[in-house]
C-alpha cells in the first residue's frame, strides 16, 4: 500500500505547484476530499494522495486551467456523466491515441457495440487490456479472457473503488476483479503478474478522452 | 409564514422585531431585531441580524450581516458574511468573503476566498483560503491553515486588553495551528508546529517548531525556531 500513496510535499516537488493553488482546488472541489489520506509520520501527521489519481488529476487541472474557469472545471471533473455519454468510433479512437492499434484490431470487434461505436465502459475495457498489454505482462490471446472478465463483471463494481488482480499458476492465467482495499493471499505456486486500480485506469482515460 | 415555500415566484420574507421566534424554511430576506429564536435550517438571499439569535440548524443566505451575537446549529453557507460581534457555527463555515470584527467560531472546516478584519477566531477543522488578514484582538485557532497568502498581526490592544490576556490565556491576541501552509505567509505571535511555505516571514513572538521553505525565510530575531529546512531543490 505504501508506494501507492504519495506525500503532500513529493507531489509538490513532482509536479510544481504550490500548497496555495492545491488548497484552491480542494475548496473548488477539484480534487476529491477522500484523496486527502491523513497519516502519522515520524515527523507528526502527515497528509498523503493516492499517487495515480492525484497525478492524472493535476496533468488534467493543469492543462485545462489556461482554457476554462476553476468552477467550470469543477464541473467537468467531477461530470462523469458526461463521459458515460461519450460514443467514439474505431477511427477517432485511433487517432486520438486512446488505445494502440494492435489493441484495437484484436479486441475492437469483440467489445463495441452493434453500431460500431465504443461507449466509455467498453472504451475502459479496451483500455485496460491496452495498459497490460504495453506493459508486456499479458500475451493476446490472454487479453480475450480479461476482456470476458470486465465486461461480465466490471458493471458491479461500478462506482467503487476496484482493483484488478492477474495471477499466472504453471501459465495459466486468471483475472480477479475485488472492491479495493482487498487483501488476497495466494499458494505459493502462484505470481501476480500486475495489479491495477480501476480508479486510476478511469482517471487516465478521462485525461485522454478531454 | 409557510415552513416551506418551494415555489420559483415570490419567496416570504421572515422579520421579527422585539422578541419572537419562527420556523426555518426558505425565505427571501430575513431580518431579525432582538432576541429571535428560528426552530430549522434557513435558506435566505439576506440575512440580517441586531441583536441575540439563535437558528437551530444551518444556515445559507447569499448575504449576511449580524450585529450581535449568532448561534447556530448548523453549518453555514454564505457568500459574503458580514460580521460584528460573535457567531458559532456547529458545522463547517464555506463561503466567498467574511469580514470580521469580533469573534468567529466553527466546528468543522472553514473555507473562504477571503478571510479579513479585526478579533479572533476558532476554527476546529481546516481553515482553507485564499487570502487571510487578521488583526488579531483575541486568540486565533486553527488545527490546520492551508492558504494562498496569510498575514497576522497583534491589533494595538489597550491596558485593559494587555492585562486581562495575561491572565485569561483565551484573550491573548496569539495566533495557534498545528500546521500552517501556504505560499506566502506573513506570521506574528504564532505558535505552531510546523510552517511550510514558499516565501515565509517569522515575525515577532513567534515560536514554531519546523520551518519548510521554498523561496525565502526571514526569521525576526525574537522569534524562535527549532529547524529550518529548504526544500524544493
Amino acid at each position: 500500500m505504501e508506494d501507492d500513496l504519495i506525500s503532500k510535499k513529493e507531489l509538490l516537488d513532482l509536479t510544481g505547484i504550490s500548497y496555495g493553488q492545491l488548497y484552491r482546488w480542494k475548496r473548488k472541489r477539484l480534487i476529491p476530499e477522500e484523496w486527502f489520506i491523513r497519516k502519522s509520520t515520524f515527523t507528526g501527521q502527515e497528509t498523503f494522495f493516492p499517487r495515480m489519481l492525484i497525478k492524472a488529476r493535476i496533468q488534467n487541472i493543469l492543462s485545462m486551467k489556461d482554457d476554462l474557469s476553476l468552477d467550470e472545471l469543477a464541473s467537468k471533473l467531477s461530470d462523469t456523466e458526461g463521459f458515460s455519454e461519450i460514443r467514439l468510433s474505431e477511427q477517432a479512437i485511433i487517432e486520438r491515441n486512446i488505445v494502440t492499434s494492435v489493441a484495437m484490431s484484436a479486441y475492437g470487434s469483440a467489445v463495441r457495440s452493434e453500431e460500431g461505436l465504443y461507449s466509455f465502459e467498453q472504451l475502459l475495457c479496451l483500455y485496460t487490456a491496452d495498459t497490460l498489454l504495453a506493459r508486456g505482462d499479458m500475451s493476446l490471446e490472454e487479453g480475450r479472457l480479461l476482456l470476458r472478465t470486465l465486461e461480465k463483471h466490471a458493471g458491479a463494481l461500478a462506482g467503487k473503488p476496484g482493483e484488478l488482480f492477474f495471477v499466472r499458476k504453471m501459465g495459466v492465467a486468471l483475472f480477479l476483479l475485488a472492491p479495493s482495499p482487498a487483501e488476497l493471499y495466494f499458494d505459493e505456486g502462484v505470481r501476480l503478474v500486475a495489479k491495477v486500480a480501476l480508479g486510476d485506469l478511469i482517471e487516465q482515460l478521462k485525461g485522454r478522452l478531454t | 409564514m409557510t415552513e416551506t415555500d418551494k415555489e420559483q415566484g415570490p419567496r416570504p420574507d421572515l422579520v421579527i422585531n422585539g422578541v419572537g421566534s419562527a420556523a426555518g424554511g426558505i425565505y427571501g430576506k430575513v431580518l431579525i431585531d432582538g432576541v429571535g429564536k428560528v426552530g430549522g435550517s434557513l435558506t435566505a438571499r439576506l440575512f440580517k441580524a441586531n441583536g441575540q439569535i439563535r437558528v437551530k440548524g444551518g444556515v445559507k443566505s447569499r448575504e449576511m450581516e449580524v450585529n450581535g451575537i449568532l448561534n447556530l446549529d448548523g453549518p453555514l453557507e454564505i457568500s459574503t458574511l458580514k460580521l460584528d460581534g460573535i457567531l458559532h457555527v456547529d458545522g463547517s463555515l464555506t463561503g466567498e468573503s467574511c469580514v470580521l470584527n469580533g469573534l468567529v467560531t466553527a466546528k468543522g472546516d472553514c473555507e473562504l476566498e477571503e478571510f479579513r478584519g479585526v478579533g479572533g477566531f476558532t476554527i476546529e477543522g481546516l481553515l482553507s483560503a485564499g487570502h487571510i488578514d487578521i488583526r488579531l484582538a483575541g486568540a486565533g485557532k486553527a488545527h490546520e491553515i492551508g492558504v494562498e497568502s496569510l498575514k497576522i498581526r497583534q491589533e494595538d490592544s489597550g491596558i485593559w486588553n494587555r492585562l486581562l490576556g495575561g491572565i485569561i490565556p483565551k484573550l491573548r491576541p496569539a495566533l495557534t495551528a498545528r500546521v500552517i501552509e501556504g505560499d506566502n505567509l506573513d506570521l506574528e505571535y504564532t505558535a505552531a508546529d510546523i510552517v511550510r511555505g514558499g516565501r515565509v516571514i517569522i515575525g515577532a513572538g513567534c515560536s514554531v517548531g519546523l520551518v519548510e521553505y521554498r523561496d525565502r525565510l526571514t526569521v525576526h530575531p525574537e522569534a524562535r525556531i527549532g529547524r529550518e529546512v529548504k526544500t524544493g531543490d
